[in-house]
């Protein structure tokens, strides 16, 4: 750069900041993360932010399936002490609280005591794409991979509780896995829900994909909450608490909170915002492929595919442009096979005709009308949550 | 005396029947080593930060500023419950702003 130059950009920038309008408070995440050369248990190697606890990254290439399998799945904990072995013949999950009867239940009875019930879900964390956000949100710089989805088999939460017996003052259902902390007073990862949000897709699963669940993904039971970001998936289920009245917590209270108004957005350093937990999915779509930096020969078929999904109002739309937003154009969607909570595949043919860089963008668009924005866009918020810009990649045409 | 080590040998060979699972030892977290940058205070940031979580969550966090670092380890001790003295929760700020800091007070 020239010093010329340089003082032009400065001058931008100073202006900018001047009368108090922000640059863009979004762009793309990052998405040039390294895959560690170190695998995980049960996993291959994975973008990994972190050992202890582990924080492992899909890379973008699986999003061009509709199932993303268990050894590439992306794992988030927050305690550094997670179970390493667990034996099922003397694992439990109880019940307590207030409910008629407590149960100690063995993943066996589990299976084939209770009906078991079957669905396909996107599980995401609530700061996929936090990277994205500037000035830096705080949190894990996830890039696009902090989200999967997986066929999950198991039993009807209400199943469970009818059997217990719910108590009539009841109002909530706590949920405790078997991860913690290193200091007995830090917060275990508890979450409570209304009984009232409860339906029978809230379900405690012991199969993902039709294999036994990964160690780092909650074996031998999680709870799915279809729709909802992955911090109502509880991992390592081992304890369902009813109370009559919602208690205090850590991760309910404090974090994973969005602003509580229409844009759920803030300026930073905000002071007093009032906040909500995140709770359900915004609609977006991802490309699998092509990735960054793919090269393609210049008038060749090219297929892009990636997958798209909400909270579970269903995709009725993903538009392509393959000009800069210029245009937009309709992929082909997959067939409706896997149902409204998961993936849907979509393609979209092209030939490229000019030489050098090349943009595809994909915009998904939800059956109920919510659609995807363009990442500048997005406004801000401190967690750097629920960032679903519309998706860019950037080819070579040679 | 031979009656009873076939019982104990049956009873192990069900117990594993029942115990159809991918996985039955220990699973290994494998560790990584994380680039982190030394300097003074390393020492408070060692014995405070590495009880809990790995150095990946300081150097994958990006640039930030004084204020954002001191508030991330006020964060730890208010509700993480990091036992932490006031002094080391400045040694610990003034490392973190030194090597990953964006130069900006707030």
């Amino acid at each position: 750069m020239q010093r010329r130059d340089f003082f032009k950009k400065s001058l931008v920038v100073a202006g900018a900041a001047a009368i108090g309008t922000s640059l863009e408070a979004a762009s793309l995440p990052k998405d040039n993360a390294k895959v560690s050369n170190i695998a995980f248990p049960q996993k291959r190697p994975m973008i990994t932010y972190s050992d202890r606890p582990p924080l492992l990254e899909s890379s973008r290439g699986v999003f061009s399936q509709a199932i993303t399998p268990n050894d590439q799945f992306f794992v988030r904990w927050h305690m550094p002490e997670i179970p390493t072995h667990v034996d099922l013949n003397t694992f439990r999950l109880k019940v307590n609280g207030e409910v008629k009867k407590e149960l100690s239940l063995s993943v066996d009875q589990l299976k084939n005591e209770f009906e078991a019930v079957e669905f396909t879900a996107v599980l995401q964390c609530g700061g996929n794409g936090r990277s994205a956000f500037t000035p830096i949100a705080g949190g894990i710089q996830w890039g696009n991979g902090a989200v999967g989805n997986a066929t999950w088999k198991g039993v009807r939460l209400r199943d469970i509780l009818e059997r217990a017996g719910i108590n009539k003052e009841a109002g909530w259902v706590g949920f405790n896995g078997m991860d913690n902390a290193s200091y007995y007073e830090t917060p275990n990862f508890v979450r409570e829900m209304s009984l009232t949000e409860l339906d029978d897709h809230v379900i405690v699963a012991y199969e993902m994909n039709g294999e036994e669940l990964p160690y780092l993904n909650g074996f031998p039971l999680r709870l799915i909450v279809p729709g909802y970001y992955s911090d109502s998936w509880v991992k390592m289920l081992s304890n369902l608490t009813l109370t009559k009245s919602y208690q205090k917590l850590f991760f309910m209270d404090v974090a994973y909170r969005i602003p509580d108004n229409e844009c759920e957005c803030e300026e930073p350093g905000e002071k007093n915002v009032k906040t909500k937990p995140i709770k359900k999915m915004n609609v977006k779509s991802i490309i699998g492929y092509p990735t960054n930096n793919t090269v393609v020969y210049n008038n060749s078929h090219v297929t892009v595919r990636g997958v798209a999904f909400d909270q579970g109002k269903g995709i009725r739309a993903v538009l392509v442009s393959v000009d800069e937003g210029k245009t937009w154009e309709e992929a082909i969607l997959h067939k409706d096979t896997l149902g409204r909570y998961s993936f849907r595949e979509f393609r979209y043919s092209f030939k490229p005709t000019k030489f050098g860089k090349q943009k595809i963008m994909s915009k998904a668009i939800s059956k109920s009308g919510e659609e995807q924005p363009l990442a500048e866009n997005i406004k801000w918020n401190h967690g750097g949550y629920k960032y679903n810009g519309v998706d860019v990649v950037t080819i070579e045409v040679v | 005396m031979y009656k009873s080590i076939l019982l104990a040998m049956l009873s192990v060979i069900a117990l594993n029947a029942a115990d159809v699972r991918e996985i039955r030892e220990d699973i290994e977290v494998p560790y990584i080593s994380y680039d982190i940058k030394m300097g003074e205070h390393f020492d408070a940031v060692q014995t405070s930060c590495l009880t809990c979580h790995s150095f990946g969550y300081i150097v994958n966090q990006g640039p930030q500023s004084k204020a954002f670092w001191r508030g991330k380890v006020e964060k730890m001790v208010v509700h993480f419950k990091a036992p932490m003295t006031d002094a080391e929760s400045a040694d610990v700020t003034e490392y973190l702003f030194k090597h990953y800091g964006n130069g900006q007070e707030k």
